[in-house]
């Protein structure tokens, strides 16, 4: 007779399936850490309420992946204020892109002269932990408007990267894996000082 | 703890936030937490979503969450038995062996015995309420004692030997026409 502890072990779907996929513990990973992001809101930032929370927490997964390097340049990031910009950027050159580079890294992209979303867009920012140790990223809250705005300049830009830009520098270029709505994280090699600085210095009027 | 290898040492430096608390809560216990997940729930899709749902509830209640690697993984595993009770008792899932899962056993051949007998005791187990289930699972895969039991989900040891006979009896009554197996009780 067979006992159920071996039919059981047999049938075990963990020994039998693959484990979840990077990409899939990385989302589930962030729509937890923005849900707590969402607590440490500084108190000048009105609270959601948590039936609101969460549902902006979900918003979080169809968001953007961000691969990217980051510049830690001479201090320009300790700045009181930082100016925030979102542009629409390519990996290719064409007429009327500008050619910057991307944080100390040798990759260059072109980004649009458009601004798509600034520091008056943002509703809120916090400082979440990264994905390694001493590794930081930004989650940044836009208000309606600029939910809208992003909603509209990133629909048709899937697949194509999108440069983040801290008082001018382009600091991260994320690919766009869906549109991004009211949420985005800015990940990359923060220190926790300069993702406080940076989260900091966003909210308010664009210097 | 039996079979819940915490040999995880805790961060050097407590988390300065909630968010940093609760992204070393998720490096800490989400792959254990997965697997006591899977093992509840008939999808590995469903399973990621009852680890957001666990951990999004700690997000709403980081006071509630007790501090210390054992405890931290002991409220976890209640909240995660606990959603996945209420999502047992929101979408009537208790169904009776007989009306849904003969049929799939019946059509299985010898050749295919051993796939037979692995959809047999996982659609078995659907029968086991969550919290059943969870006490067998626990103690027939992950090795713990009824003492680790009782001390993970918050009950006696004696609730924990109830609902492990039980659950045993009622796998052995359902998998017994199919692949002979038998209640080995301690």
């Amino acid at each position: 007779m067979t006992q159920i502890r071996d039919v059981l072990a047999a049938a075990d779907p963990v020994r039998h399936e693959c484990r979840p996929t990077e990409a899939e513990r990385e989302r589930l990973r962030l729509a937890v850490v923005a849900a707590g992001s969402r607590d440490d809101a500084p108190s000048t930032h009105t609270r959601r309420p948590v039936l609101l929370s969460v549902l902006a927490t979900l918003a979080v997964i169809g968001m953007i992946v961000v691969t990217s390097s980051m510049s830690q340049r001479n201090g320009s990031l300790a700045q009181a204020a930082v100016r925030f910009e979102v542009r629409l950027a390519e990996d290719q050159p064409a007429p009327g892109l500008r050619a910057v580079r991307v944080g100390s890294s040798d990759r260059t992209v072109y980004v649009h002269p458009e601004i798509v979303v600034t520091n008056n867009d943002i509703e809120g920012s916090t400082v979440i932990p990264g994905n390694a140790p001493a590794r930081f990223w930004i989650d940044v809250r836009l208000n309606a408007a600029g939910a809208e705005k992003m909603r509209q300049a990133t629909a048709n830009h899937l697949g194509k990267p999108v440069a983040i830009l801290i008082d001018g520098d382009v600091v991260a270029v994320p690919t766009l894996k869906s549109p991004i709505g009211t949420a985005a994280v800015i990940s990359g090699d923060f220190t926790r000082a300069d993702a406080q600085r940076i989260a900091a210095g966003m909210i308010g009027a664009a210097p | 703890m039996n079979g819940l290898p915490f040999a995880a040492a805790l961060p050097a430096t407590l988390p300065h936030s909630a968010a940093e608390r609760l992204a070393v809560l998720f490096d800490a216990h989400h792959e254990r937490l997965y697997r006591l997940a899977r093992r509840l729930v008939p999808t590995a899709d469903d399973a990621l979503d009852l680890i957001q749902e666990t951990f999004l509830k700690a997000a709403r209640a980081p006071r509630a969450i007790p501090s210390g690697f054992a405890d931290e993984e002991a409220w976890l595993v209640r909240v995660l038995v606990n959603i996945r009770r209420d999502q047992w008792r929101k979408a009537a899932v208790r169904r009776r062996y007989h009306d849904e899962m003969r049929p799939s056993l019946v059509t299985g051949s010898d050749p295919e015995a051993a796939l037979v007998a692995r959809s047999a005791m996982w659609s078995a187990l659907d029968v086991l309420p969550p919290r059943r289930r969870a006490i067998v699972v626990m103690h027939e895969l992950q090795g713990l004692t009824m003492s680790d039991i009782a001390s993970v989900l918050g009950i006696t040891a004696i609730t924990v030997r109830w609902h492990l006979s039980r659950g045993r009896r009622e796998l052995a009554r359902i998998l017994k026409p199919y692949v002979g197996v038998t209640d080995d009780t301690d």
